[in-house]
Parts: C-alpha cells; sequence; structure tokens
C-alpha cells in the first residue's frame, strides 16, 4: 500500500527525483521506462494457435478414431510383410481415418478461431496521449511512454493515463464508474482527505475519465501497477471454467467412447476365442469404433452452437465463447450490475415537489413530453428557476436530434434539468437569452448552492430576478416564505414539516434532491445599473421564497423491469451487485422487481413492528440488502445462509474483490451463475461466473476482454433473448445427438453379426464414414433450427448434475429401440438383395471364410451357380450400397421422430421448419449421388443399386415413425408414470 | 463447477458404487427397484419378441416371393469364372511348382486331380444321361424324376490321356503335366452362341517379365479333343432341376515346358459371350498360373 496521498508536493518530488514545474529530463525518464516497461497493461496471456489446433486434434473422438488408424497401418504393415494383395485396403483406411480426424480438427478449429476474431476487434484501441512536462517543455506523448514521476496535465474529457497524485486542481470531477460503479462524478482536489488511497480525493486513477476542470499531477504508478492493472490480473488470476455444455460433451464422449472400447474389446475376445486370425480380430475392432464413434457429431455440434451465437448476435448479444451459447440458457442466477445494465447511466429527473404535493415525471430513455400538470403558477416560477440557475449548455449542431440523445457540457445534475426543462419548455437556450444574466455564484461544496441574477424577459418589470438552487436543507435556511399556487405564502412550521416529509419521502427513494427558491430584487433597491458583485455578495441570499423540489435518478431502462420478470418466470434468480448505495441500489431494484414490491428486508420488518433487528425472524423477510462493509465481516456460512434464505437479494458497495466472493458463493450452491457488468471492477467476477456478459457501449476493454459474452445495446432484456436461444440450442443438441446416436447400431450391428454368424459383410468402413460425415451432416444441423416445444421460459432452468444432455433414457431409446429397428430393416434389405442375386439367408449363414478366401474362384450360391471372388466381393460391395441406402431412408423417419420429444410431429409442423426438408433432400441426394455417380468407383465400394431395394426398408421407416408417435402419445397421456419416466429423454 | 469436479477419495467412489448397485433406502437394485426391473425386462423382452417376429416375416416373405429355380437377378454373372485343377494359391495365385526327381512334391497335385475326378467316375454319373446332340440341350419341362431336369454325363475316360486312368500321374513325373480346366455355372447360360466354347493355353506376354521371351510357342495337347466344352451340358438349370449336373471339363496337357525357369500361362475359354478382359477380375473366363518344373 502507498502513502503517496499522505506526502507533500516537496517530499513526493524529492521521492521521484523530479519537479512540479520542470518533469523529469527525458534521460531519465528513458532510464525508468527501461526500468519499469511501458504504461499499458499486460494483455492477458494467450495460447497459442498451434496448441489450440492440436488440442482440436487430441479432443474428443479423436483419439479413439487415431488409435483405429493406428491400428490400420499396423495391419498394413504386418500384411504388407507377409505380402497379402489386401494389405493396401488397410492403409487407405487408417489414412481416411486420420484424415477425419485432421479436417474435423480444422474445421472446429476454423469454427474457434471465426468467433474469437470478432472480439480481437474490440481491442483495438486507439492510441492514447498525454500532455507530459519534460525537460522544462510540455509535450504530447503516447501514454504508453509514461513514466513514474512525469508531471501530466489533464483536463475535462481526457482519459487518465496512469495513477496519478494531484497537485494541482481546478474544479475537477473524475467519472470513477469503471472502478467503483458510482454513477456520479467526484470531485478532486490537492488535500489528502482518507486513509485509503482509494477514497482520498488526491489520487485520480489509472482508466478513469476527467469530466470536467483541470489537475496537475505527478505519475506514481504505471501499467500492471496501478489500481486498475492491479485489477486487471486478479481477473487473470481466476482460471477459465469449463462451461456446462463442455462438460455434458465430456460426459457424452466418454459414454460413447465407453461403449465402443467396451464392445470393441468384448468382440475382439470373442473374435480371437473363435479362432479368428489375431489380424482379422484387429480389424474387426477398427470397424466396430468406426461405427460407434458418431464421427462428424462434434462438427455438427459446432456449427449448431455458432449458428445460435449468429442468430444471438442479430438481436445484440455477441457470443465470445461458442460453449457460452449454452451456458446462457442453464443459467439459475444472473448478478446483475446496476448502472449502465439496469439502469440508462444519466441522471433524469424523477420526481418533482410543488404546491405541497410529489408529481412523478417521465424517466424513459425517449421522453418527448412530460405528463404531470403543468397549470400551477408554482410550476412556471419553478421552471423559470430550472431553466437559468443553470450552467450546462448543449453542444451546437445537434438541433435534429432527439433531446435525449444531445451531448451536454455540464455535470450529471445539471444536465439532467437542462434535458428536463428543454422537454417539458422548449429551447431552454433562447428563455437564457431573454432573460439576461447579470451575475452567477457557481456552485461549490461550502456554500452548497448555486445562485444566479438576471434580467426578466417581461419588458414592463424592470426588478432583477434572483434564483437558486442547492441542497434542499440549506436553501430552506435561507427562505422566509413559501409558493403555493403561485402565492407567496409565510414559511410555518407546518410547511416546513410538510417539506421535510417530502424531502425524506424522496431521498428514501433513492434519488438525488435539489431545493428551488428565487427573490424579484425590488426596483427602487436594484435599479438596472446596480452593481452586482458576487465576492462581497452585495445582495440578498436570505428570506427567498421556496419554489419546490426536484429530485434526479439514474433510472431503470424501460425493457428491464419486463425482462425480470421473465427471468423470475424462468426460474432464474436475478440479484444485484453494486458499488453504489444501498438506498439508490434498493430503490432501483424495487423498480425493477429485482425486489418486488410486497417483500420486505429483515429492517423493513423491524421498523414496521418496531423492534430490534436482531429479534426478527429472517426466514420472514424475503428480501435482503447487504452492504459492503457487512459483507467484509461475514463468514462464508453467512453469506450461504443469505443466498440460500433469501430470493431477493441486493448487494450495495461492493468491491471487485467481494463481487469474486458472492459469485463464488453462489456457485457453491451448485448455480450456473451469469455475472453481467462493464467496468473494470467487474472483470474478476466476469472471469469466474459460468458466463460473463460485459456491456458492449459502457463496457471497459477489461470487461470485455474477461467476459464470454457482449451485449452490444447494453440491454439487460437480451439477456432473456440469449437465455432463451441458450435453452433451446440445450433441447435442440438432445434431439441432434439422438438423431445421431441411433444410427450407430445400425452400423454396429452388422460388425457383430458378421463375427458371429460368419455372414458375408453387410457394411464397409468406408461406407459408414460416408454416412456419418456425408448424408448425415446437414439433417443434423437442421435439428438446430427446431422450433420450441412448448414455453422454454416458463420451466425452471435446467438442474446441472441430473439433466443431463445425453441421459440414460436418451441412450437406451436411440440404441435399443429406434437403433435396432433400423438395424432389422437393414438387414431385411441386406437379405433381400443377397437373396435376389442368388444367396439365400441359409448359405450366408457361416459361410465367411469361403466367401472371403481368394482362393475360390467357383463358390456355389444357393441355386447352383458358381462365383469367382470378384463376382463376390462386388455382390459384398452392392449389400454395402443396400445397407446404406436402408440406413439413409430410415434416417428420415428418425429425423422426422426427433422434431420433438414429447409433442406429436402433427402438432409440431411438419413443414415450418423448412431446413429440416432441405437435409432430408441432401440427404436422399447425397446417397443417389453415392450409388449412381460414383457407383463405378471401385476404391468407395459403392456400386448402382437397382431402384426397388430403395423401398425396402421404408416399411421399417414408418414403424419407426408411427412407434415413435405411440411413445410420446402416452408420454403426454401419462405424465410422471413408468413409460414416461424410461421413455422421455 | 467446483462442486462437480471436486476429486472424490477412492474410498468414496466405492462406496458411491456400492450404493449404485443396491440402494437399502430406496430398494433399489442398479438404479432401479426389484419390480421395476421386472417391468422394463418384460417390456424389452416383448419389444424384441416383436421385432424379432417382424424380422422373421420379412424374411418369410421374402422367401415367399422367389423363384425355387432360379434367382431373379444375375447381375454379378455375366460372364462364367473359370478355374484350374489342381488349385494350390501361393503368395502370388495359383503356383505348380515341382521338383521331377522328387515325388513328394506332385504327389499333392495328383491327389488333388485324382479327388476332383470321383465325381466324374461312371458310377457317380450313373443317373445322367448319354449326349450325342452337339447343340443346346433346352428343356422346358421337367422330364427328369421327381420334377428335375435331365443332365449330360461326363465322365473322366472323356479326358482320355489325362484321365487318370491310363495315367494315374498325370504326366507329372515326365514333366508333361495335365491340368484339369473347369468353367463356372450360370443358371440359363448359352455359352458360345451356337458354336462350342474351347480352351486356349497361351504363355502370358508381359513386357517386364521374363516369361514371354521364350518364341517357342506353348505345346499343349487338349482333352476332348479341340478343348471344347460340349454345347449339349449348356445350359445349365440350376440346382433344384438338375441336382446330378456336373461341369463339363477340359485337360490341358502341357508338352514343351522348359525346365528350371518359372513360367506364366493362362488358359482363357474362347466363346462368343465369355469375356475374358476384365481387369478387376482375374478369373473371368480365364485363369492364370505359375508352373516351374525342375529336375
Amino acid at each position: 500500500i502507498q502513502d503517496d496521498h499522505k506526502l507533500s508536493t516537496e517530499e513526493l518530488e524529492e521521492k521521484y527525483g523530479t519537479s512540479t514545474s520542470k518533469g523529469l529530463s527525458s534521460a531519465r525518464a528513458a532510464e525508468i521506462l527501461a526500468r519499469d516497461g511501458p504504461n499499458s497493461l499486460t494483455p492477458p496471456k494467450a495460447t497459442p494457435e498451434i496448441v489450440k489446433f492440436l488440442k482440436q486434434m487430441v479432443g474428443g473422438f479423436s483419439i479413439l478414431l487415431w488409435i483405429g488408424a493406428a491400428f490400420s497401418w499396423i495391419s498394413f504393415g504386418i500384411q504388407f510383410a507377409q505380402g497379402a494383395e489386401s494389405a493396401f485396403d488397410n492403409l487407405y483406411l487408417g489414412v481416411v481415418l486420420a484424415l477425419v480426424v485432421i479436417l474435423t480438427g480444422i474445421f472446429a478449429y476454423y469454427q474457434e478461431a471465426k468467433s474469437t476474431n470478432i472480439m480481437a476487434s474490440f481491442s483495438k484501441m486507439i492510441p492514447q496521449q498525454a500532455l507530459v512536462i519534460r525537460d522544462a517543455e510540455k509535450k504530447e506523448l503516447s501514454a504508453d511512454q509514461l513514466v513514474v514521476g512525469d508531471i501530466v496535465e489533464i483536463k475535462g474529457g481526457d482519459r487518465i493515463p496512469a495513477d496519478i497524485r494531484l497537485i494541482f486542481t481546478q474544479g475537477c470531477k473524475v467519472d470513477n464508474s469503471s472502478l467503483t460503479g458510482e454513477s456520479e462524478p467526484q470531485s478532486r482536489s490537492c488535500d489528502f482527505t482518507h486513509e485509503n488511497p482509494l477514497e482520498t480525493r488526491n489520487i485520480a486513477f489509472y482508466s478513469t475519465t476527467c469530466v470536467e476542470g483541470t489537475a496537475t499531477g505527478i505519475v506514481i504508478n504505471t501499467g500492471d501497477r496501478t489500481i486498475i492493472g492491479r485489477i486487471a490480473s486478479l481477473a487473470s488470476g481466476v482460471g477459465n471454467e469449463k462451461t456446462p455444455i463442455a462438460i455434458e460433451i465430456e460426459h457424452f464422449v466418454f459414454l460413447v467412447a465407453g461403449v465402443a472400447i467396451s464392445i470393441g474389446v468384448l468382440f475382439f475376445v470373442i473374435s480371437v476365442s473363435m479362432r479368428y486370425k489375431f489380424l482379422d480380430s484387429i480389424i474387426f475392432l477398427i470397424g466396430i469404433i468406426v461405427a460407434n464413434v458418431p464421427e462428424g457429431l462434434l462438427a455438427t455440434v459446432t456449427v449448431s452452437l455458432s449458428l445460435t451465437a449468429k442468430r444471438m448476435a442479430k438481436k445484440n448479444c455477441l457470443v465470445k465463447n461458442l460453449e457460452a451459447v449454452e451456458t446462457l440458457g442453464s443459467t439459475s442466477i444472473i448478478c446483475s450490475d446496476k448502472t449502465g445494465t439496469l439502469t440508462q447511466n444519466r441522471m433524469t429527473v424523477a420526481h418533482l415537489w410543488f404546491d405541497d404535493q410529489i408529481y412523478s415525471a417521465d424517466t424513459s430513455e425517449d421522453q418527448t413530453t412530460q405528463p404531470f400538470d403543468q397549470s400551477s403558477q408554482t410550476w412556471i416560477a419553478l421552471s423559470k428557476i430550472v431553466t437559468l440557475c443553470n450552467r450546462a449548455e448543449f453542444r451546437p449542431g445537434q438541433e435534429n436530434l432527439p433531446i435525449m440523445k444531445r451531448v451536454v457540457v455540464g455535470d450529471a445534475s445539471e444536465t439532467a434539468l437542462l434535458k428536463f426543462a428543454e422537454v417539458v419548455l422548449g429551447d431552454v437556450m433562447d428563455i437564457r437569452a431573454r432573460n439576461k444574466k447579470v451575475a452567477e455564484i457557481p456552485f461549490n461544496s461550502t456554500n452548497k448552492f448555486q445562485l444566479s441574477i438576471h434580467e426578466t424577459d417581461d419588458p414592463n418589470d424592470k426588478r432583477f430576478l434572483l434564483v437558486m438552487k442547492g441542497a434542499p436543507e440549506r436553501i430552506l435556511e435561507r427562505c422566509s416564505t413559501i409558493m403555493i399556487n403561485g402565492k407567496e405564502e409565510p414559511l410555518d412550521s407546518e410547511k416546513a414539516e410538510a417539506f421535510q416529509t417530502a424531502y425524506m419521502e424522496l431521498g428514501g427513494l433513492g434519488e438525488r434532491v435539489l431545493g428551488f427558491c428565487h427573490l424579484y430584487l425590488p426596483e427602487n433597491e436594484f435599479p438596472d445599473t446596480y452593481p452586482f458583485d458576487t465576492d462581497s455578495m452585495n445582495f440578498p441570499t436570505s428570506n427567498l421564497c421556496f419554489v419546490g423540489l426536484l429530485s434526479m435518478i439514474d433510472p431503470p431502462r424501460s425493457t428491464v423491469p419486463d425482462a425480470v420478470s421473465k427471468c423470475r418466470s424462468a426460474g432464474i434468480k436475478v440479484i444485484m451487485v453494486t458499488g453504489d448505495h444501498p438506498i439508490t441500489a434498493k430503490a432501483i431494484a424495487k423498480s425493477v422487481g429485482i425486489v418486488s414490491a410486497t417483500s420486505e428486508t429483515v429492517e423493513d420488518i423491524a421498523k414496521r413492528l418496531n423492534v430490534p433487528v436482531e429479534q426478527v425472524d429472517r426466514r420472514q423477510a424475503t428480501a435482503a440488502v447487504v452492504n459492503g462493509m457487512e459483507l467484509k465481516d461475514m463468514s462464508l456460512q453467512q453469506l450461504d445462509e443469505i443466498l440460500c434464505n433469501h430470493s431477493e437479494i441486493v448487494f450495495a458497495r461492493t468491491s471487485p474483490q467481494q463481487k469474486l466472493i458472492i459469485v463464488e458463493g453462489c456457485q457453491r450452491q451448485g448455480a450456473v451463475v451469469a455475472v453481467t457488468g462493464d467496468g473494470v471492477n467487474d472483470s474478476p467476477a466476469l472471469k469466474k461466473a459460468d458466463i460473463g456478459i460485459a456491456m458492449g457501449i459502457a463496457g471497459s476493454d477489461a470487461a470485455k476482454n474477461a467476459a464470454d459474452m457482449v451485449l452490444l445495446d447494453d440491454n439487460f432484456a437480451s439477456i432473456v433473448t440469449g437465455v432463451e436461444e441458450g435453452r433451446l440450442i440445450f433441447d435442440n443438441l438432445k434431439k441432434t445427438i439422438a438423431y445421431t446416436l441411433t444410427k450407430n447400431i445400425a452400423e454396429l450391428c452388422p460388425f457383430l453379426i458378421y463375427i458371429i454368424a460368419s455372414i458375408p459383410m453387410p457394411i464397409g468402413t468406408i461406407t459408414i464414414l460416408f454416412i456419418d460425415l456425408g448424408t448425415d451432416i446437414i439433417p443434423s444441423v437442421a435439428l438446430a433450427y427446431e422450433k420450441a416445444e412448448s414455453d422454454i421460459m416458463n420451466r425452471r432452468p435446467r438442474n446441472k448434475r441430473k439433466d443431463r444432455l445425453v441421459n440414460e433414457q436418451l441412450a437406451v431409446y436411440s440404441y435399443l429401440h429406434i437403433g435396432i429397428m433400423q438395424s432389422v430393416g437393414a438387414f431385411v434389405t441386406y437379405f433381400t438383395v443377397y437373396a435376389e442375386q442368388g444367396f439365400l439367408p441359409s448359405t450366408l449363414l457361416g459361410a465367411r471364410v469361403y466367401w472371403e478366401s481368394n482362393t475360390i474362384n467357383d463358390f456355389e450360391d444357393s441355386y447352383g451357380q458358381e462365383w469367382t471372388k470378384y463376382q463376390r466381393m462386388y455382390l459384398q460391395w452392392t449389400g454395402y450400397t443396400a445397407f446404406f441406402v436402408s440406413i439413409t431412408i430410415q434416417q428420415v423417419a428418425d429425423l422426422i421422430i426427433r422434431k420433438t420429444r414429447r409433442n406429436s410431429i402433427f402438432q409440431q409442423g411438419l413443414f415450418r421448419n423448412k431446413v429440416i426438408w432441405v437435409g432430408i433432400f441432401s440427404q436422399i441426394g447425397i446417397a443417389l449421388i453415392l450409388t449412381y455417380g460414383l457407383g463405378h468407383v471401385t476404391a468407395l465400394n459403392f456400386t448402382p443399386l437397382r431402384f426397388q431395394y430403395w423401398f425396402v426398408a421404408v416399411p421399417f421407416a414408418i414403424l419407426i415413425w408411427v412407434y415413435d408417435e405411440v411413445r410420446k402419445l402416452f408420454i403426454r397421456r401419462y405424465p410422471g408414470s413408468w413409460w414416461d419416466k424410461n421413455m422421455y429423454y | 463447477m467446483a462442486t462437480l469436479s471436486e476429486k472424490k477419495t477412492c474410498s468414496e467412489r466405492m462406496e458411491n458404487f456400492r450404493r449404485f448397485v443396491w440402494n437399502p433406502e430406496t430398494k433399489q437394485f442398479m438404479g432401479r427397484t426389484l419390480i421395476n426391473w421386472v417391468w422394463i425386462s418384460l417390456y424389452y423382452l416383448a419389444f424384441y419378441v416383436v421385432m424379432t417376429g417382424l424380422f422373421s416375416l420379412a424374411l418369410y416373405s421374402l422367401m415367399r416371393t422367389l423363384n425355387p429355380y432360379e434367382p431373379d437377378y444375375q447381375d454379378q454373372l455375366k460372364s462364367p469364372g473359370v478355374t484350374l485343377r489342381p488349385d494350390v494359391y501361393g503368395e502370388r495365385g495359383l503356383e505348380i511348382y515341382y521338383n521331377i526327381s522328387d515325388n513328394k512334391t506332385w504327389d499333392g497335385f495328383v491327389t488333388t486331380l485324382q479327388t476332383f475326378l470321383t465325381a466324374y467316375t461312371p458310377a457317380a454319373q450313373h443317373l445322367n444321361i448319354n449326349c450325342t446332340s452337339d447343340t443346346y440341350f433346352i428343356q422346358d419341362t421337367f422330364d427328369g424324376p421327381n420334377k428335375t431336369k435331365l443332365s449330360c454325363k461326363f465322365t473322366s475316360d472323356m479326358l482320355q490321356n489325362c484321365s487318370g486312368l491310363t495315367d494315374p500321374t498325370f504326366g507329372f513325373p515326365e514333366g508333361k503335366p495335365c491340368l484339369i480346366i473347369k468353367m463356372n455355372r450360370i443358371i440359363k447360360f448359352y455359352p458360345g452362341n451356337g458354336t462350342a466354347p474351347r480352351v486356349d493355353c497361351t504363355y502370358v506376354v508381359s513386357i517386364c517379365s521374363n516369361y514371354g521371351d521364350d518364341s517357342r510357342p506353348l505345346e499343349v495337347d487338349y482333352y476332348p479333343v479341340n478343348g471344347t466344352f460340349n454345347l449339349h451340358y449348356f445350359p445349365y438349370y440350376g440346382k433344384k432341376a438338375q441336382p446330378t449336373y456336373t461341369n463339363p471339363l477340359v485337360a490341358v496337357k502341357l508338352l514343351n515346358i522348359t525346365r528350371n525357369e518359372e513360367l506364366k500361362i493362362v488358359c482363357r475359354v474362347v466363346g462368343t459371350g465369355i469375356i475374358s478382359d476384365n481387369v478387376h477380375d482375374p478369373y473371368e473366363g480365364k485363369v492364370e498360373f505359375r508352373l516351374k518344373i525342375e529336375d
């Protein structure tokens, strides 16, 4: 901890070897620069591209396929050494398997790189300039050249280039919101005001902005040693957690690989004990692995996720990490920042009090009129004060912009008042011009008021008008009368009481309240030529007439309350975590529905029952507002208790570390936590969260870097869209996986039957690859376009420990029900083709050894005809083609049934998802091309199949559809029944 | 995620597994109660019985549609394959290598031929009729016993010098071995378009091998005369119609084989409709073999 804020200017000059007037010498600066390095944040360490690429090559099923390829090459080596003719088949198979792994790896890498590139554009920053005194000269330098000891000058609008101890200030205010989350600008001075360097006034922090005024200071920290730098490195210290979908996919890969390996090994043992040659057994093993592994599935999942990511980008959710698409869907707690996310991040007039009555003003983003009653004379007086006693001005040249979007020079409250006046009264600048200002005292912290004196626009009235605004209690002190319905009445204790009530009420809403008063100076005492002197104050500043109060707040975005209630109905808990004050935080939480209107905090109950806080039963309070100071003293158990017992929680005045603790606490409850934020202070929490959501407009680069997702419109409501898409993609991935897994059985059964019953091989390894990576790809992506079956926003988020992507029911139903039907259908086609060419099933059983023998060229079929080896091989390829075609035809039925999991296809609509039809036509089209177009290429093992064999499996395809409709019917008819539990996936 | 990735100790894992196998609280065995297991087993039993039934039904109806006498299609059997006896395969196909002076090297060949020809003894052929016509033996009706068609006799004595009757060693010790050429059966195949197909054996002329540089033509004796397959053995009507049918044979006796040299010889069946130039199928319409006789 530094104590630079406690030192005097001279001590600082000595400490850093610098001079406030001359600055450092260039040589000395270069020396320090060499020692400390440039003044910039070290970007987070990126994984080298080659490592990312290699990870794709060994992840998922790749290892299994590599093993398959290795086995192929080994058996090629052995066979080649023995001089067998068929050796090269194994070499090619190995090459094909390796190619499959490499190509899918490249594809996945490309997809990932594409989504990363979108983000890279964000981090491009315009090089920042700083005004530095070096060698007794003022110089413009690139900010990263700054070193400790440099004297820098800052003016309104600049970004602070480093941590700076101020030595000279003039009306300087800084916006610390990116550091602390406070939306109000903080004034800066040279005085040491607080022990804590973060709270003291005489230090300005790197990356915050100077809103107004000027200042000069000594650079005390640069680069990673700045406060922001330390927070940023806190963020990079937080490890990246695995996303829920990554865990699900890992679980699925584990499951499928487990099945593949156990069946493979089992049948390897069986085939060895059945006295198959060792080499043959290895080749069977490869076949079983290839049949079991859905080679195209991981690529399909990536494509589906990136399709959703694209869809979300259109809705202003930019996804940085593809897997985060689904994470949002399984989110059960959202920890939302207040400023900028829930609120508009701009002060707006929310309430008015005059004529002893509170009026509400419109605080929406695009207000054009104000609906409150404007007929009272008091309002006319009040509006005049609001207009005249205000130094803020619109930047010129914005006449065509909506008032709310115009840029204003001035502080937040004055801006709010200016815009408010412009909306209600019209051209404020013109009114000011007509009421010429003759004298002015700007706001300062000792007076706590602002005063100006104007000529009136009434030519008959030669009086001057004195207007004043400021802290309500100070303004009231200076008043002796109060205006009610346009008439001045004496300010008695009853009226003062009414003022107090209104002031407390508005303050209780978390709003900043300003009081307004005026006085018409008597013409005789203050003639036209009267010399007003603001230093001696030769005019009255007491016994004024109190006119009214205006209160301002950073109002919630109009879409937020609806979004919060949608989150509620979707079972998502929304927690507010902010650096702002508890009262303001609670008020905003109430107005957006994070704390619902009827719920009470422990403190509220205590107040209502008039008992001490300790006596209240904590369980009765549904809401809780927790201060950062309380959080500091809490044990983890106490925090867990709060997170468990209260459904509506607001954390106020929290530090970056505390945000991290809160996120960890939520994760301890087993929740999937989304964190929204914009400031650097949020970045550790963003990183720690299961999904970090940064604001695209207001967000700092550090926040965007740490986040998984960026909201381009800074709108909390976009998160709800994201949740919906995330849930939909989870459901649709289930469908895709169910679809893809089904045919694995139809691909696997041939090997098992081949080994056990010794029939000619029904399907080739290469043919399987053509299904997995050919006909099946587009249909499985098409399922990603499927619409939701029911309102997915009305159910609870999935329990990440129970609701798996691939559960037992899904695997069992795909493998043991539909998969078996497909196998039966395909085998019927297989036997039909062989029988019609002369080999009846009875002849085929046990025929394998002779069938495959190269030395038998007069193999007899069931009709007594004799076949050479090649003639048999060609028939075998025809069998492959027939098997392939049957699987394809039945996969069409499989694709249609997978459109829904519960509803009937006819409820869902057969034609609503057009992409499914693209899938079906592509599937059949690819099959036609393979059979008839490439049927003469021997290496591919396809043959031009007789046309009628395309229809053999159709009855089984229909059976699949009917069976699944019956399954869904019973699931709908008998929810919770034995059938539902076993058949719903 | 911390909760999911928590490392469990080995005993905890074992305990979890034990609870999975038998959970005394819920009385669940492997995640299901006993009655649940019964239900699910019954369901699967019924499901697979039905699936087996459907499969059998499909195969049954398939068999019903099939013609018992001939297959529906002969897509791959456009032209017959040709095989050689003795059929000894080495690494590079048919290889007939032997040493005249060592009778162990050729005993096997002789036995193979003798065994092969047992199907052609008069006793084995007694159900077949003698045919004399030199045209296709077309039978539109079932003239044989038990709704069969008649088959023509082919006895080994038709192979004369290579019948194994006059010379039980088939000429192997003299270095003039007899080899038997057989053409594969194809139902309703009419070879030769009215002319009897015949066997023609030559050296394989190959650019990059030393086999063909022997300028002497291959001297061969063919049995029966001219090495023809008589047309009355065709067409074949299938196993059910002609249960006693035997393929006609042609024996080739190689006369002028250079000793101690590996030779590559091809025997083609020449006739209209018999293709012998399929690059993929080395046994369609022809048979190639390597021969090496040492002394």
